[in-house]
């Protein structure tokens, strides 16, 4: 049954993006939150997915996310100035199984804060988190603890496969936007862009 | 993971400019295997928006005034980051770089800064983001159409532009210097400053425009269609010499020389465009640095879809091999295969035509040319200002009969801070023009407010390749390259033809004419349960 769509459209819409090396699990973790899926054999680059949608309820406010991969374009750190605009948080990615991926994390650090809105609320996450049972751990909880502070971002770990902590960055970065009123000003409000919905298409562009 | 020589690419795509990135938004749901290379840094070619730091650096390095052709060899050192490149040991022929950073398109660029530009306001270089192509699109264009039936317009904010201008005579009534253009009936009727007589001439104008294209009008200006348009707009509808000038303006012609025909079309085009997509605007302008932020969409879009980027990875052409592929050697010492090769065109013809340009930093708003054309209608970001031959004191005396035409932006459009804008100035290249586009901004200033500085001023110049592709083959493989950004002042559908000839060689019979650039919406909702947290 489709709800009243009036007022899932009027819902504001927060935009987040996910960063951070490649193999870090950024899209695992969008597909684990979004829609529930985990593929253990998948480790592939990601091909196809643009943005996921979730709707998610802070201190009984619902909000509209849009959550953002970063469609490879990490691979060789070639992510466009303009995936960075109008986000309202940035979760940075690396993965605890690996030193390599947490050691890169403060040239993300730096890229999100060059381009991004500079009241975007920054959140970091150590995935994989399921590894340490089988004694994969290379990064130490309070190694990565203490980098997020030094960076003024949130922090936890989660695992994807296990489901565990999925939705906790999620819900804790948007809880940190939504207390920056400056910063959700324009997810409600209408901006000064122009609308093609509303206009009527040119028909049949003219064939001179 | 894949490493980028294991496999034969379906194509490689040298430069992020705006035809190749809207090859690779075309391409982006083929599955054809692409690489996308820039040698640069940054995205969008010519067509880049640059940081003021950006904007020192490229004016150094198009700061010649000699078109000579320099091989870029550029060692693969500052390629940090790469991961799973492997090396191997093929040998090549020295060859010309295709899409290096020194192309001859560019020249005699240079940066002024006002000596006190901190202290003036000034801010940080990354606060900027000037455009290397502020084109305005038309809302005709079938660029848009393009972007709305690919989906890609979602990831574009595109704000309005809004009241043309024509410098001038001071005009009695309203005292000003600066006539703003009439551009629809009830325009022309409420214009205060128009005469009666006047304003008769130029209804009769505007309804014949409307429908030039009827047999009925054809018989009026057909036989007369490479004749100037000043001439018929005098001999036909009697317009005086304002209303001249208005209507010229609208062509945004660069020699002034606009024919009939050319001049019809255009002004049809303006006048068709008003109301399009809501009222009070004509054309629109990407926020945060024109064409290069679609550049930059459509490279997402080839990115989502499968393509792999890369910058600062200038390349050059390796020997043919025994298959038929193309070979390519990255800067990083990488050899790879395609067996179909798309760049732009690096050199300007001999007989190109070239524009001079400055942009500049301005600390003031220059909030009046910004009004709000119609009720409804959005806050303009972009103004248009025409200078038109002769109406700069010097230009007729040191024998430069050309118009002047400034684009200037307010802070809406991203390109600076609040509380300044960015004027952008273009006129056809002569030796004097720097002299006349600075003459050009200080009677923009003057006219538009009582104090400003300029705070940054870049100056180029700028030509065009052929406006026709270049396609060679190699055996079975096909080297295409796309003509460079045209000079007008507005974006000319003309360089979409060449992106669909483009996709259609890397398409092969896989190209349904019908389904270029017609894609549903990627994005899908996750499921719907409300999560709720307090």
């Amino acid at each position: 049954m489709a709800p009243a769509s009036s007022s899932e459209d009027s819902l504001p819409v927060l935009k987040i993006l996910l960063i951070g090396p490649s193999g870090a699990g950024k899209s695992a973790l969008l597909l684990r939150y979004c829609e529930d899926q985990f593929d253990p054999e998948s480790t592939t680059a990601t091909i196809g997915i643009d943005f996921k949608t979730k709707k998610l309820a802070v201190r009984g406010k619902a909000y509209k996310l849009n959550i953002f991969d970063t469609a490879g374009q990490e691979r060789f750190r070639t992510l466009s100035t303009s995936y960075y605009r109008g986000a309202h948080g940035v979760i940075l990615v690396y993965d605890i199984s690996n030193k390599k991926s947490f050691a890169s994390m403060e040239k993300w650090f730096d890229e999100a804060r060059l381009n991004a809105n500079p009241d975007a609320a920054l959140y970091l996450v150590g995935t994989k988190l399921d590894k340490v049972a089988t004694g994969g751990r290379a990064v130490s909880f309070e190694q990565g603890k203490a980098f997020a502070e030094a960076q003024g971002a949130e922090f936890c770990e989660i695992s994807s496969k296990t489901r565990e902590n999925v939705k906790r960055p999620f819900v804790e970065v948007v809880d940190k936007i939504v207390q920056k009123p400056q910063l959700i000003a324009g997810a409600t409000a209408g901006s000064k862009s122009i609308d093609f919905n509303m206009g009527s298409l040119p028909s049949s562009p003219c064939s001179c | 993971m894949e490493t980028l020589s294991a496999e034969t690419w379906d194509t490689v795509i040298c430069g992020t400019g705006l035809s190749q990135s809207l090859l690779a938004l075309a391409l982006s749901r083929s599955k054809k295997r692409i690489l996308h290379l820039d040698a640069n840094d940054f995205y969008g070619e010519h067509e880049a928006a640059l940081s003021l730091q950006e904007a020192d650096a490229w004016a150094h390095a198009h700061a010649g005034g000699d078109v000579t052709h320099q091989l870029d060899n550029k060692p693969a050192s500052t390629n940090n980051g790469n991961e799973d490149i492997a090396s191997d040991g093929d040998k090549f022929l020295t060859a010309p770089v295709l899409s290096g950073k020194e192309s001859t398109l560019f020249r005699n660029a240079h940066v002024r800064k006002h000596h006190n530009a901190e202290a003036q306001g000034l801010s940080f270089p990354r606060a900027y983001s000037l455009a290397l192509a502020p084109q305005i699109i038309y809302t005709q264009s079938k660029l848009l159409s393009q972007l709305v039936s690919s989906k890609a317009y979602r990831q574009v904010e595109f704000l309005a532009v809004g009241s043309f201008f024509v410098y001038g005579t001071t005009d009695a009534a309203s005292g000003t210097i600066l006539a703003r253009i009439p551009s629809s009936r009830e325009d022309v009727f409420s214009a205060q400053s128009i005469p009666a007589r006047s304003k008769r001439a130029l209804m009769k104008f505007l309804k014949f425009v409307i429908d030039y294209d009827s047999d009925e009008h054809k018989l009026v200006w057909q036989a007369r269609a490479d004749e100037p348009l000043s001439e018929f707009l005098i001999e036909h509808f009697k317009l005086d010499e304002r209303l001249q000038n208005s209507t010229l303006a609208l062509t945004l012609t660069l020699d002034g020389k606009v024919t009939v025909k050319d001049g019809l079309v255009t002004i049809h085009r303006h006048l068709t465009s008003i109301g399009l997509f809501g009222s009070g605007f004509c054309a629109v302008y990407p926020k945060w640095g024109g064409t290069s932020e679609i550049a930059q969409v459509g490279c997402r879009a080839g990115a989502v879809g499968g393509s792999t980027y890369m910058l600062d990875t200038p390349v050059s052409m390796g020997e043919a091999d025994h298959g038929g592929n193309i070979s390519l050697k990255l800067s990083n010492e990488v050899s790879i295969r395609t067996t179909t090769l798309i760049s732009s065109q690096q050199t300007c013809s001999t007989t190109s035509p070239s524009i001079s340009r400055v942009v500049a930093v301005i600390n003031s708003p220059l909030q009046s040319l910004f009004e709000i054309l119609a009720e409804g209608a959005p806050t303009p970001a972009v103004a248009v200002v025409a200078f038109p031959s002769g109406s700069l004191p010097n230009n007729s005396q040191s024998g430069s009969d050309v118009p002047v035409y400034a684009f200037v932006h307010s802070s809406e459009t991203g390109e600076c801070p609040s509380g300044q804008s960015v004027v952008y100035l273009t006129m056809q290249a002569a030796p004097q023009s720097p002299h006349v586009l600075d003459m050009a901004l200080t009677a923009l200033l003057q006219a538009a407010t009582t104090t400003a500085d300029i705070l940054y001023k870049l100056y180029y110049e700028q030509a065009t390749s052929s406006r026709q592709p270049l396609v060679t083959s190699q055996g079975s493989a096909t080297v295409f390259e796309l003509p460079s950004p045209s000079l007008g002042l507005a974006f000319d559908d003309e360089n979409l033809v060449a992106v669909k000839e483009a996709w259609k060689i890397v398409m092969k019979d896989e190209a349904l004419d019908d389904a270029f650039m017609k894609f549903e919406d990627r994005e899908g909702m996750g499921d719907d349960d409300d999560d709720v947290y307090d």
